[in-house]
């Protein structure tokens, strides 16, 4: 059993060894047959561990692969539990789907083989971190997911900003990730091991008080990887990346990772009011931030970038108000409805011929249909819209934020107001792609070919139907998640009428944002009753800039850095440095050259010299007696 | 009749020295210089042999005999070099001969 969970994590990477191996003499069609059998075993593999996972009442399976360090001890550990159980179905299932699709979109590329290579590398990775045993591996894991999503994102660097893009997500998730090491060696030094389990029940009994500063640090390192405020906006540039490598990397599994971290953390965060209230905070601030910018972006695939911000700030609130199993919840149910919008948008790109600018499409829903359908269909999900999966999770975060009480009403209804301008910009996006009548030519568009159809409508089934799994009436989530999270203090459900209450409210939020788009995008109704927006083009401008944080950002991070390392280069470096080591060498080189100007060549000079210094020895000789008398 | 002293002895063997040197700092002839060289050699053998008579030991001799077989070797090589200096610039001065310069 437990060579079968090596077997899941080494899968993907044998694959990736494998085609890099061959990848000179096989064609498309066995890289193909390669990659997808191999995500397909590796899939079986985990429903099958998930199965029996399910059968054992979830108690974890622990497996040491080998062992690291000695002193202090640390293994290179897996354990499967309720939790990685989730995140290893979701990695591999959805490795599967996008795979299958990634033949079609990524076909004739010349880099074909590279792209299953990085992809393969990416899902070990990331099979990695959420399988880990121990902090060092996730850490191990951690960083070589942002590896692999630094090579896809600049996956064709010959284009200049998708090279700049994989660099400014890279160094951002630095940051982060500079906070998770900060947090690593914080929890060696005052636990003295890595172990998940053996941490956590330190900090259960009691012993531990100091545990602010190791969450904060761990808040940080998510923060990065999960794209919150002010580390996020890395995100709508990784979509210079091939967009299946979006689907999965930026939008379904590894920007996720925060999350998942977290909720790995949370028997230790639980007890940290202030890591809480932060997470809370920034999360909310992420969501209403990357909705509002979502509203004015014209790329196709930058407004799922900041959507999928947006949802990552809702799963933040969810763990800031004690709903782990919410957060975990929404993970699963954004991980289906995104990867289908992503890969809707990429069919759409596809077969657009690479044009991107949602104002040039329109329509386009009598030349696509089952895109459009489905990519409706993760609309209305992430819209919230019941019965859609969206709507499970999202409204299980609400109203858990709700039932905390408090100051947590105040984070309510600013999550509800990101929920509906989350249900307004995806309301636009699919108008604006599918329904607006048009003057641009889109009679040559077609239906994309049946290998990116088929993975549509596999996401779009569960799209529909994924959110069942964790209703008021079925605790599917909770059930699974419970022995991971059977020290944690969780933010229930309220009961009884005021949860139909506060479902009547995010739904009314979902429709009238819907609504809303469709009158002002298609019927046009500010220009028909003549409202004048006051501040319209402000707020446009404000909108499609993200509140110029970006702009902010290279002002003070980067040109500020570059004016004061020129400034530090010419003062320090040139002057000080350089100066002295050419004072002293200039010094040496005059006095000598003064000096060998006495080395005339001339024998006469040197007689007298020698003459010279006769007398002065003559001198000497006649002079010390006396002076020593 | 005057006694000659071993003072006088050395007065002449000085002055004969200070000749040999002020020759040699100011003259540029090769050849000059050389005797100048000889003159100065030859005043402190006669230094040798005042001391030697003034103390009756024999060292001071011995001292001049070697003194007198180191000049002699000397001069076989001393004037070969100015033959061939003569030979390459058709002077015997030293001054052309600067390649040591500073």
């Amino acid at each position: 059993m437990e060579i079968l969970l090596l077997a899941i994590v080494l899968l993907p990477l044998l694959t990736a060894l494998g085609i890099k191996l061959v990848d000179k003499f096989i064609n498309e069609t066995l890289i193909n047959f390669l990659t997808i059998n191999s995500a397909l075993l590796s899939f079986t593999i985990a429903s099958g561990m998930f199965v029996l996972l399910t059968m054992e009442k979830f108690e974890p399976i622990h497996f040491t692969f080998f062992t690291w360090l000695t002193s202090p001890e640390i293994l290179f550990e897996f354990t499967l539990d309720g939790l990685s159980g989730i995140m290893m179905v979701l990695v591999t299932g959805l490795s599967v789907v996008i795979q299958i699709f990634s033949t079609s979109y990524m076909s004739q590329d010349e880099h074909y083989s590279k792209y299953f290579i990085y992809f393969n590398v990416f899902v070990f990775s990331m099979l990695l971190l959420v399988m880990s045993g121990n902090f060092l591996v996730m850490f191990f894991g951690w960083e070589l997911v942002g590896l692999s999503s630094y090579l896809l994102i600049s996956f064709w660097s010959k284009k200049q900003s998708a090279a700049k893009a994989g660099n400014k997500a890279f160094i951002l998730n630095r940051i982060g990730d500079f906070g998770f090491l900060v947090g690593l060696m914080l929890v060696l030094s005052i636990f003295g091991t890595f172990n998940y389990e053996k941490v956590f029940d330190e900090v259960l009994a009691g012993n531990e008080q100091s545990l602010d500063l190791i969450v904060i640090c761990f808040i940080v390192g998510a923060f990065g990887k999960s794209a919150q405020f002010p580390l996020f906006s890395w995100l709508p540039d990784a979509m210079e990346g091939p967009t299946p490598a979006s689907a999965l990397i930026h939008a379904a599994t590894m920007v996720t990772a925060g999350v998942f971290m977290l909720v790995r953390i949370s028997p230790i965060l639980q007890f940290s009011e202030i890591g809480k209230l932060i997470v809370i905070t920034t999360g909310l601030l992420t969501a209403l931030i990357a909705a509002f910018s979502a509203i004015n972006q014209d790329d196709i695939k930058k407004v799922l970038a900041y959507s999928t911000i947006s949802q990552l700030g809702f799963m933040f609130i969810a763990i800031g108000s004690g709903a782990y199993v919410a957060a975990i919840f929404h993970l699963v149910t954004h991980a289906f409805f995104k990867a289908l919008l992503f890969l809707g948008a990429g069919a759409v790109i596809h077969e657009m011929h690479h044009e991107q600018n949602i104002h040039k499409m329109g329509n386009l829903k009598t030349r696509m249909p089952v895109t459009a359908a489905m990519m409706g269909i993760g609309t209305l999900a992430i819209s919230g819209i019941p019965p859609l999966a969206g709507f499970w999770s999202k409204d299980e975060i609400l109203a858990s934020t709700f039932a905390n009480g408090g100051i947590y009403y105040g984070f309510w209804a600013l999550s509800l107001l990101a929920a509906f301008m989350t249900a307004f910009y995806m309301g636009r996006h699919w108008l604006l792609i599918f329904h607006k009548e048009t003057q641009n030519d889109v009679t040559q568009v077609s239906e994309a070919p049946k290998t990116m159809l088929r993975p549509l409508i596999l996401l779009g089934l569960f799209s529909i139907f994924i959110g069942f799994i964790n209703t008021p009436f079925f605790h599917g989530v909770e059930k699974v998640l419970h022995e991971t999270l059977h020290s944690v203090d969780i933010t229930h459900l309220p009961e009884g009428i005021s949860l139909i209450i506060l479902a009547v409210i995010s739904i009314g939020a979902g429709f009238t944002g819907l609504l809303l788009a469709y009158l002002i995008y298609i019927v046009d109704i500010l220009s028909y009753f003549k409202v004048k927006v006051p501040l319209k083009k402000e707020l446009k401008l404000l909108s499609a800039n993200t509140l110029y944080l970006n702009k902010l950002g290279d002002l003070i991070f980067v040109r500020g850095l570059k004016l004061a390392s020129r400034k530090i280069a010419v003062v320090v470096d040139g002057l000080m440095i350089d100066g002295l080591v050419n004072k002293t060498s200039s010094i040496f080189y005059n006095s000598s050259k003064r000096v060998s100007k006495s080395q005339t060549g001339l024998v006469r000079s040197y007689v007298v010299y020698f003459g010279l210094f006769m007398l002065l020895l003559i001198g000497l000789f006649i002079a010390t007696p006396w002076m020593l008398n | 009749m005057i006694e000659v002293s071993t003072d006088w002895y050395l007065t002449l063997a000085a002055i004969l020295f200070s000749i040999g040197f002020i020759g040699m700092m100011i003259r540029k002839n090769a050849l000059i210089m050389f005797m100048c060289i000889e003159l100065m050699l030859n005043s402190v053998n006669l230094t040798f042999i005042t001391a030697s008579r003034h103390f009756g030991t024999i060292e001071g001799q011995i001292s001049v005999f070697f003194v007198l077989v180191v000049a002699a070797a000397e001069v076989v090589v001393g004037l070969a070099i100015i033959v061939s200096i003569f030979k390459k610039q058709s002077s015997a001065s030293v001054d052309w001969l600067r390649a040591s310069r500073g």
